[in-house]
């Protein structure tokens, strides 16, 4: 009874696991880079100098830069920069358009305050959209994404119980052993790592549970959606303009202000209403960096005249804390660099699961072929598929930066031809793979994939001048760390590549290495 | 928060060295009576008392979540560092624990 229960399990976890297993490798690896969102976004805009913090100081830049560029605009937002990100963003809506258009947005340089033209690009916030709405029509894209993290769980538990020695093999991982490494490997990502793929995968389904459970939300709140994301968020509602015209308060002096309630609170952005108008107000949020919940309590409003503080957020329930900070988790805005980078090498160790799992199942079956050195049909789609889904998706990773650095600064529509390499390059990779055999499309492609990510730094030196040299004299280490990330990740796939081509004859080499490995695992056991 | 990883890392060594495959195999001897019960003990002493130390330094949230993750990383270095560098590993986890309760004393 019990075994056949895990053999259920294990026919559960291995087909779903192919099913899902190339979307979810797209979606972990997006997911993955979207740790360092800010980062990307500061690389692919290195038109923005960084420079020491100064809130203050920034506001009232601002300000300045505001109230000469948009005095009539019924609000104002102000971001400030962060040790991520060093732009100063100020935007407003225009008071003639309507809609969605006529939201204006302008990046400062946080000294100046003058306006810098930085180049069209969308930057980390690509990747962080494609992870969770795979650049489909909403909302399809999010429920096909949320759909995937319920697989994922769906993956790790039914992994779980499928594992047999999960306790007695907790420490073991064997390489140079051909498949037994590989289930050595997927096994040992998949259990030392197993909070963080929980964490994450149980998130997902949270952070979309609107649109996977509506209905205890839509009982609660009568049908009115809206009225729970307003009670969620706390939108507030601003104070209409009373058309007297009264000059809006110091805002360097409402930063102090903040700073003698929580000491040592870092600013995330201002939103400013009817500025210049006696009814205006500031609202001040502190950074998402400071909380581990993605909390939104954490916000003063202020009087944009006499700048008194006119009221505070609420504090979050119980129940409102705990799936905050489940969500928070997910995002991990809190972390500092050292966490972050632990963030950044978990999600690609949940990556690594799902690739070493896609090799696998390939791998097994491929096994009755070796002597015939013919693929049927399916298995060699699933060869294709998988390469498509692994080196084809870090090429076009590599084509969409490739793209921001030689793309024309002023060309129309910029952003989306970034955008449109990355596709390029990643539809171009199956055409590659049906043509050649499968290691050496492997081979080829992950050879390709270590030039393009090892030039990357190169290439940012010769057409920015913020290469590693300038970017670590300077302290940018955002800059610096992209391009160390960008060479390391180039050297990983080069080793890769040399695993793949070194050995040309597939079939030769590996009857005997499965052999090898097959009495290996008997003396073990 | 330094101290908090070295002994969460010799945490999990001991925990490994506790189960006797791995001990017969990273110090070449067999354990002797009362031995693996005693590095089990230690090991998760090692890693309550690194926790606690975390919360004291970080809060309780920030000491959580870092916590976990120093576990995360302290294992997959180890599990995926043993068949290269064991000697370095073992000396790292040595160290690990000399160093560990200094810093931790020291307030780092």
């Amino acid at each position: 009874m019990k075994e056949g229960f895990r053999q259920a399990m294990a026919w559960l976890h291995t087909w779903t696991g192919l099913l899902f297993g190339w979307l979810l490798f797209a979606i972990f690896l997006t997911g993955t880079l979207s740790y360092f969102k800010d980062e990307i976004t500061h690389w692919s805009q290195p038109e923005v100098q960084r420079h020491q913090l100064d809130p203050a100081a920034s506001l009232g830049l601002a300000k300045r830069y505001l109230q000469s560029n948009a005095a009539t605009a019924g609000s104002w937002f102000i971001r400030l920069p962060s040790d991520r990100e060093p732009a100063l963003s100020v935007s407003w809506r225009d008071p003639n358009a309507t809609g969605r258009r006529g939201f204006i947005s302008h990046e400062l340089d946080a000294r100046s305050g003058e306006r810098v033209e930085v180049r069209d690009s969308r930057g980390g916030d690509f990747f962080y959209r494609f992870h969770f709405q795979l650049q489909m029509p909403h909302p399809w894209g999010r429920w096909l994404a949320t759909f995937c993290a319920l697989i994922m769980l769906l993956g790790l538990v039914t992994g779980i119980i499928t594992h047999k020695k999960i306790f007695k093999e907790f420490f073991t991982f064997r390489p140079g052993k051909g498949q037994r490494s590989w289930l050595d490997g997927h096994n040992a990502i998949g259990v030392l790592v197993l909070p963080f793929h929980l964490m994450i995968s149980y998130s997902s389904l949270l952070l979309f549970m609107y649109m996977v459970m509506p209905a205890s939300i839509m009982a609660a709140y009568k049908g009115d959606s809206d009225s729970y994301f307003s009670e969620l968020f706390g939108r507030d509602d601003a104070p209409k303009a009373a058309g007297v015209a009264a000059p809006l308060t110091d805002l360097p002096a409402l930063y102090a202000k903040v700073q003698t309630i929580v000491p040592g609170a870092r600013i995330g952005y201002l939103q400013i209403a009817n500025p210049g108008d006696s009814n205006a107000q500031v609202t001040v949020t502190q950074a998402a960096a400071d909380h581990v919940a993605y909390q939104r309590s954490a916000n003063w409003t202020f009087d944009g005249v006499s700048g008194a503080l006119l009221s505070q957020g609420e504090p979050e329930s119980a129940a409102m804390m705990t799936s905050f900070t489940i969500a928070g988790l997910h995002m991990g805005n809190f972390a500092g660099p050292w966490l972050r980078w632990l963030y950044f090498v978990f999600g690609v160790a949940g990556t690594a699961v799902i690739g070493t799992g896609l090799v696998m199942w390939l791998g097994k079956r491929q096994l009755k072929h070796a002597k015939s050195g013919r693929l049927p049909f399916e298995l060699r789609l699933v060869e294709v598929l998988n390469i498509a889904s692994m080196s084809g998706l870090l090429l076009g990773v590599a084509g969409f930066f490739w793209a921001n650095r030689l793309l024309p600064v002023g060309m129309q529509g910029r952003a989306d031809w970034e955008i449109n390499v990355f596709f390029l390059a990643w539809a171009l990779s199956p055409l590659h793979a049906l043509l050649r055999p499968g290691r050496k499309a492997w081979g080829e492609q992950l050879a390709l994939g270590a030039l393009a990510f090892a030039g990357l730094p190169l290439l940012n030196a010769l057409v920015t001048g913020h290469g590693l040299d300038q970017s670590i004299a300077r302290g940018d280490w955002a800059m610096a760390g992209f391009d160390l990330t960008a060479l390391g990740t180039g050297l990983f796939l080069a080793w890769a590549a040399g695993k793949m081509l070194r050995t040309p004859n597939v079939q030769a080499k590996r009857a005997p290495r499965a052999a090898k490995a097959a009495s290996t695992t008997a003396e073990v056991n | 928060m330094l101290s908090v990883a070295l002994i969460t890392f010799a945490g999990l060594v001991a925990l490994c060295l506790a189960m006797e495959k791995h001990f017969g195999e990273l110090l070449k001897r067999k354990p002797k009576p009362g031995q693996l019960p005693a590095l089990r003990w230690a090991g998760w002493a090692l890693l309550v008392l690194s926790l606690i130390l975390a919360v004291n330094i970080r809060g309780l949230a920030f000491g959580l979540v870092e916590w976990f993750a120093l576990v995360m990383a302290g294992l997959t270095l180890w599990v995926f560092g043993l068949p290269y560098q064991p000697r370095l590993l073992l000396g790292l986890a040595l160290v690990s624990m000399l160093l560990g309760p200094v810093l931790a004393a020291l307030g780092v």
